[in-house]
């Protein structure tokens, strides 16, 4: 079981790890954008449209990650003044009733949509734009995807976990 | 039944909210519940929820929100780097010989910090570190030493170019086109994030002159509370040159970004890449910059764009299910039998953003509630910019006031023990006061934001 835990926690982390450097990349590239622009008045719809797709690639693979490391916001005026055994239960109902069914639904309700992009090799509308909208309308499925795998483990770290407080995460 | 149905959705996202498990999971399951429960009763149509990757789609493809992780990537740089750290000290050294100088250092740090994340709560983290233990040590009151980070630390968020008025612009902005298409004009007027910006200048301003002028007051009537700093510097060539090195890059980069977008040189998006760059720049210039730094940045920049967007999309499936079960058309009957016409619409609006802020950050209110209230409110005549100003520095107030306000969660969170809690909320106190006049005056005079916009950009 924890061997499980360790592997799903694993992909998470090294896609987040991975993921975050694009936020430089995109600040390379946006600010190459500018220069082009200003200094040699050559707008570059290409390079654009790579800054949106990094911009988009960072929170719909992020997300995940984001979530291992606590990073998604919670109300936590009580939350924080409970007991540990009573946040796990919040967690698991959560995962539970609200992540997985929404990864789901996403999952379903994207299939098509998605699909037919691929079918079709969606491009960009602009001529010289890049063509791969479909690979980023991929995206709206990778975000449920990851965040499945996530939420395994999440619900298996709290479902294993002890109360003499062996859990890493609260 | 079926037609209160958005309403009670709405409270019900509220009450889960209170569980404390992440927002953007509570927004979208929640809603994805009742979606199952109108589905199955037959009283929502299955179409909106089937609009659902159009509109993932959108969030991917937002032109104007890939500003964010820029803007989030040079706040979280300046912070790391230690430049505002740097800058506090630089500042309190130049003001620390006069009374109260301290405070308006303080004031002036937390105005510039406002390019930086734009989240309450970081913000009002980092003040309360550096400036906290140097206020008190100085012998500041603590009530007037946490009052002063409370309310500077909220400050960022309405002072241009912070991450929430570029969400809150983005957000009015397609309120405003759908409120003028149901209107019935089909070639509409358009409100831009450079338009927010400009709007929220004097009220800004407004907000920080009365910060200083209350600090002012308070160390010329009780010097006791403000004293001056000890150790005077000696103005040496040397010092006065230290001072400027730490003082005038982090300014220019701020006033550059500040300005192109402004003046329409450059888009927000452009504006924020450049920032980003120029803090990259300035940690390396300054010796502030190693891989390790860089690492962290990065790594904030991810969870805090992941955060904000994961946010966006609960929030979308909330609002495709909220209008499936006709809430559109509730607000819209609500706020049309309220006596009182749009004064007391906005009035409504205003109170229940207030209290909303309580439990909700400046974020989900933006991506949760104003697309609901925002075209009602816009169909009824309301000023687009006038209406975001309103709104942020409402937000603002809510985030101060005890016992709920998030700044004041944070500051606890980092105070030492000895300063209460208590002491805490007593120094906010005068800082509400301040906002709560700025919000009247306002509404009495919308020039205050919407002169210079329409001055500027026509």
């Amino acid at each position: 079981m924890q061997q499980l835990i360790n592997i799903l926690d694993g992909i998470t982390l090294r896609t987040g790890q991975a993921i975050r450097w694009l936020a430089l990349l995109m600040v390379l590239i946006s600010c190459g954008v500018v220069l082009l622009r200003y200094s040699f008045d050559q707008p570059s719809i290409a390079m654009q449209e790579a800054v949106m797709y990094l911009h988009a690639t960072i929170f719909m693979l992020g997300s995940a990650y984001t979530w291992q490391q606590g990073g998604h916001v919670r109300v936590d005026v009580f939350y924080r003044g409970w007991s540990k055994q009573r946040r796990r239960w919040v967690d698991r109902l959560g995962i539970l009733f609200l992540v997985l069914p929404t990864c789901l639904f996403m999952l379903w309700v994207s299939w098509t949509y998605v699909g037919n992009a691929w079918a079709i090799q969606e491009r960009s509308q602009e001529a010289s734009g890049l063509p791969y909208i479909y690979l980023l309308k991929t995206l709206i499925l990778m975000l449920p995807i990851t965040l499945i795998l996530q939420a395994i483990a999440e619900l298996l770290r709290s479902l294993t976990a002890t109360d003499t407080g062996a859990a890493q995460h609260d | 039944m079926t037609e209160w149905m958005p309403i009670i959705l709405f409270a019900v996202i509220c009450l889960v909210l209170m569980a404390g498990f992440p927002v953007a999971f509570t927004l979208a399951g929640t809603s994805l519940l009742f979606a199952g429960i109108g589905l199955l009763t037959n009283t929502l149509d299955p179409a909106f929820l089937s609009a659902f990757p159009n509109r993932l789609f959108g969030i991917l493809n937002n032109q104007i929100l890939i500003a964010v992780p820029l803007f989030v990537f040079m706040g979280v740089m300046l912070e790391k780097s230690r430049i505002a750290e740097q800058l506090l000290r630089n500042l309190g050294l130049l003001f620390g010989p006069v009374r109260g100088g301290l405070g308006f250092s303080v004031i002036l740090v937390g105005m510039l910090l406002a390019a930086s994340t734009g989240i309450v709560g970081a913000t009002v983290v980092t003040m309360g570190l550096i400036s906290l233990p140097a206020m008190l040590r100085t012998g500041y009151s603590p009530a007037l030493a946490s009052g002063t980070i409370c309310a500077t630390g909220t400050l960022g968020q309405i002072i241009p170019p912070s991450t929430a008025l570029i969400i809150l612009g983005d957000v009015l902005s397609s309120a405003y086109q759908q409120a003028q298409l149901n209107m019935g004009i089909f070639t509409p007027d358009t409100v831009s994030v450079a338009d927010l910006f400009v709007g929220a200048l004097i009220p800004g301003l407004l907000l920080v002159v009365a910060y200083l002028l209350y600090t002012g007051l308070v160390a010329l009537f009780q010097p006791g509370a403000a004293p001056a700093v000890a150790d005077r510097p000696t103005m040496s060539p040397r010092f006065l040159l230290e001072l400027l090195n730490g003082l005038l890059p982090p300014l220019a980069l701020i006033i550059a970004v500040l300005g192109s977008i402004l003046t329409g040189i450059a888009t927000p998006t452009e504006a924020a890449g450049i920032g980003a760059l120029g803090a990259l720049i300035l940690a390396i210039l300054y010796r502030e910059f190693d891989l390790k730094r860089l690492r962290e940045v990065v790594d904030s920049t991810l969870q805090v764009t992941s955060m904000i967007f994961l946010i966006f999309i609960g929030a979308a499936l909330f609002s495709l299910v909220f209008r499936g079960f006709g809430g559109e058309e509730l607000v819209h009957e609500v706020f049309n039998d309220l006596p009182g016409g749009v004064f007391s619409a906005m009035l409504l609006v205003m109170v229940v953003i207030f209290l909303l802020g309580f439990i909700l950050d400046f974020i989900e209110i933006t991506f949760v509630v104003v697309p609901i209230v925002a075209p009602v409110l816009l169909t009824m005549g309301v000023d687009p910019i006038w209406l975001g100003i309103m709104i942020a520095i409402n937000l603002q107030t809510s985030f101060l006031t005890p016992p709920f306000g998030f700044a004041l969660f944070y500051l606890r969170g980092v105070a030492p023990a000895n300063v209460p809690t208590r002491t805490i909320y007593r120094g906010v106190i005068p800082f509400i006061l301040i906002q709560l006049a700025l919000l009247g005056l306002l509404a009495i005079f919308p020039e205050l934001a919407t002169w210079l916009p329409h001055e500027i950009y026509g």
